[in-house]
């Protein structure tokens, strides 16, 4: 006998509203019924600076997924970014105390404990723990217990979230009648999806170049081991184009997306484009060399504050299967050789997987996609999760994801 | 601008024996300022006074200037300021009176300095300040420290340079941000320093060599006064060079690309401008016209260009645009500190006087206190309140003004990482200039 149930994605984007509605057939298999996207305003840089505007605009993606769908939804998984959300690594050690010297369930527990137990400033939540491998005597093992050893370590990455920022996003879905069913941060969203299990055990990054923000995921031994935020997007490449070139932003916006790439070439000095193109007064001449400069050295720039942010884990020994550029701006030609020369590793396009069907194999859909991935997973893991309202979600989101699966 | 005619009040029948070359000082305030000044090769304008101030008196020592002042000798012992802005401006308010001394009769000073540290930032502002109310014309070339020498240089330097624009008819700053280009991997700091002082000497030599220099075209220092009426003007300031064939186009082409003019501060176009072409014996009449549309439509200047062009006989094939602009900030509101300067002053050159006349009395500041002013009394004070408005506007006026580099997230939080602002854009941090054609 077959199950199915209805869960629901959406990801309030700088630029747009993605919903996306899914049946889940016998907890394994994802069909999608229902999608919907909706420009959002009132947001910059991933976070909310108009309250109502973004709840319009939040309704309408959602009230037209529904009816597409031609059900009503209970609860959806909400992709979080901005640049409230903070990343922490943590660590848990004990020595093993036993006789035998013989990993127990209680040595890992006191280390899980240990690692999980930082305290918080004021105002703010643990959005996601997420479990890095444990170190049996400096060696990576999957499952401690019952082996032999001296001295337990176990890492955790926690990422924190600002509690205001966090709720109002909740808000906005709640003002629909909905419920929010758990809180995913958007790199590990569309990190997850984009690179396959291969890539995640030997060490790849993801960076999803949003409207407002970038958010990135590295994975290492097959978990996350570093996420982050910075706040800037391809809304700050056409505020660039816009101030340098001195056009309005609907054109730099044009140029942009038709004219826009990440390599300052020679070649280019001697190409030109129209503004406009139609003979019209005011019509002038763009230099392509010029486009290329503004654009170069914002992503080169972006890059460049991800690969410090990574610290020792920017290094190319650390991710062997390269970087992944997925995102609105990834369209940009040549960012990935940007990339490349950057991090000094292969660089690849982020691509969703291919039990994907074609329609929805864009990079808008990314990061909903992801979130729908994570509803499938974490309902395998762990069947028995009770709903709680929106209210207790606060305290059930910090609970443990385990990208091991 | 045509209220009064400047051009009949330099006729040498009138002034008789009084007429005599144009006094030009330059001084170099500080470390960095002297260096500047040492360097300085003026060649045709040994007339020009060559001044050196430190607080420093070992780094004075080195300094080859005819004059030299030692700042502070109680307060720093010719120690030096450490840094401390307020030491630099205290040690050079000690010295006034050796500084009235040394810059008495002069009729142009330039104050050179670099922003940041103690001495220059202190004291350069205390220099403009006394060479302005000796009735002298104030210009000031100053760097701007690098963004990566740290919040508080930058702090200090923007207060200095505020209190720059404050004195002087024209404040340059050359942001040293700049000096290091995206485009030149292969440049060395040493030689990017030298581009720097390169551009101070053009800059200079270009104001000089209009002044004092019998050329092509010919300019008397009171058209020069004239353009750069006013304090706290806008200033954009640029530099093209052009050697071998074609240098007139080479010339203009650097101009175009000249990084000082896509500088962030963003003065982009200039109400008058002075342009001046240096070239060898080739230079025809032709290309200086030619230069002149160019650069007049470059920087769409509306009011006036006073272009100088001058020959110099060493020079073969190679021809050097220098261009000053200025724009009115506050240009009104000014006026009040000019008044000043005829009450300190000297005994000043008969147009001078002539110029000041006609303003101060269109220029009532107190209405109460001016029994005789002409017009309807309304009319009067409402002009006053405009005044006082531009005249705020204009001191609140940074380097930097954060407004209009950050666009479409100008109302947003900073988004600052490792002490930059990332919604500015990256090429203007990084001061890559944009290639136009």
């Amino acid at each position: 006998m077959s199950s199915s149930r209805v869960i629901g994605a959406i990801e309030i984007g700088t630029s747009k509203v993605v919903v996306l509605v899914a049946e889940v057939i016998d907890d394994t298999s994802l069909n999608i019924i229902a999608r919907a996207d909706c420009p959002t305003h009132g947001m910059r840089k991933g976070e909310i600076v108009d309250f109502k505007a973004v709840c319009q605009c939040a309704h309408a993606a959602i009230h037209a997924a529904e009816e597409q769908a031609g059900i009503s939804l209970e609860a959806v998984y909400l992709a979080q970014s901005g640049r409230h959300l903070q990343g922490c690594y943590s660590v848990g050690v004990t020595s093993i105390q036993a006789s035998d010297q013989r990993v127990t369930t209680r040595d890992v527990e006191k280390i899980t404990e240990q690692a999980k137990g930082k305290e918080l400033g004021d105002g703010r939540l643990f959005i996601h723990h997420i479990r890095n491998s444990f170190l049996l005597d400096g060696q990576i093992v999957e499952n401690p217990v019952g082996l032999q050893g001296e001295r337990l370590e176990v890492g955790y990455w926690s990422i924190s979230g600002d509690e205001r920022s966090l709720h109002n996003q909740i808000r906005v879905i709640n003002g629909f009648g909905l419920r929010v069913e758990d809180m995913i941060v958007s790199s590990l969203a569309s990190g997850s999806l984009v690179i396959g299990d291969a890539e995640k055990k030997a060490g790849a990054l993801v960076i999803d170049i949003g409207s407002g923000t970038t958010d990135y995921a590295l994975f290492k031994n097959g978990s996350v081991v570093r996420t982050g935020v910075v706040s800037v997007g391809g809304d700050h490449i056409s505020n660039d184009l816009a101030m340098g070139l001195r056009v309005n932003r609907k054109q730099a916006d044009f140029i942009k997306k038709k004219h826009g790439k990440c390599l300052v070439e020679k070649e280019d000095k001697q190409s030109t484009i129209w503004l406009y193109g139609d003979y019209t007064i005011g019509d002038r001449k763009i230099t392509q060399y010029g486009i290329a400069q503004i654009i170069h050295a914002r992503l080169d720039e972006l890059f460049s504050i991800i690969k410090k942010q990574l610290g020792s884990f920017g290094t190319p020994a650390e991710i062997p299967s390269g970087v992944f550029v997925t995102g609105g701006s990834a369209a940009l030609p040549d960012i990935c050789k940007l990339a490349q020369m950057q991090f000094q590793v292969p660089s690849h396009l982020g691509m969703p997987p291919r039990w994907v069907t074609e329609d929805l194999r864009t990079n808008d859909y990314m990061t909903a996609l992801g979130l729908l991935h994570y509803g499938l997973t974490s309902r395998e893991s762990s069947p028995a999760q009770s709903s709680g309202s929106g209210n207790t979600l606060i305290k059930k989101v910090a609970r443990i994801l385990n990208f091991n699966l | 601008m045509s209220a009064y005619n400047t051009e009949s009040g330099f006729d040498p029948q009138i002034l008789g024996d009084q007429v005599q070359q144009t006094q030009i000082a330059i001084v170099g305030v500080g470390g960095a300022g002297t260096q500047v000044v040492d360097r300085l090769q003026l060649g045709a304008y040994s007339a020009v006074k060559l001044i050196a101030a430190n607080t420093d008196a070992q780094a004075l020592g080195t300094s080859v200037a005819q004059e030299k002042l030692l700042l502070g000798r109680k307060l720093t012992r010719g120690l030096g300021t450490g840094g401390d802005f307020d030491r630099g401006r205290e040690a050079a308010e000690q010295e006034v009176g050796a500084i009235e001394r040394s810059l008495h009769g002069m009729d142009l000073v330039f104050v050179v300095a670099s922003l940041g540290g103690g001495t220059g930032s202190g004291a350069a502002p205390v220099f403009a300040d006394i060479a302005r109310k000796l009735g002298a014309m104030v210009i000031a070339f100053v760097t701007y420290p690098f963004s990566f020498e740290g919040q508080r240089r930058i702090e200090v330097a923007d207060a200095a340079l505020s209190k720059l624009r404050s004195q002087c008819q024209a404040v340059i700053p050359l942001p040293n941000d700049l000096l290091v280009q995206g485009d030149d991997e292969a440049q060395n700091i040493l030689s990017a320093f030298e581009q720097g002082d390169q551009w101070m000497e053009s800059g200079v030599r270009a104001i000089c060599g209009i002044v004092l220099k019998t050329g092509l075209v010919n300019h008397d220092f009171a058209s020069l006064q004239r353009v750069l009426d006013g304090i706290g003007n806008k200033t954009l300031f640029g530099v093209g060079l052009g050697d071998g064939e074609g240098a007139v186009d080479q010339a203009l082409a650097a101009l175009k690309q000249c990084p000082l003019l896509h500088a962030p501060e963003g003065a982009h176009r200039a109400e008058r401008l002075i342009v001046s072409i240096t070239g060898g014996t080739d230079l025809g009449m032709s290309d200086v016209h030619r230069i002149a549309n160019t650069v007049n439509e470059m920087f769409s200047s509306k009011d006036e260009t006073l272009l100088g062009a001058t020959i110099d006989e060493d020079q073969k094939q190679r021809i050097e645009i220098c261009v000053l602009g200025v724009s009115d900030m506050g240009h009104r509101g000014v006026l009040k500190e000019r008044k000043e300067i005829r009450i300190a002053g000297e005994p000043e050159p008969l147009e001078l006087i002539e110029m000041a006349e006609p303003k101060s009395k269109r220029n009532p500041l107190d209405p109460g206190a001016k029994p005789d002013g002409k017009g309807p009394r309304v009319h009067t004070s409402k002009l006053a309140k405009k005044q006082a408005a531009d005249s705020r506007e204009q001191e609140e006026f940074s380097f930097f003004s954060e407004g209009e580099q950050r666009g479409f997230f100008d109302k947003t939080d900073r988004n600052l990482f490792d002490g930059a602002d990332l919604d500015v854009p990256t090429y203007l941090r990084r001061g890559i200039k944009i290639y136009q054609c």
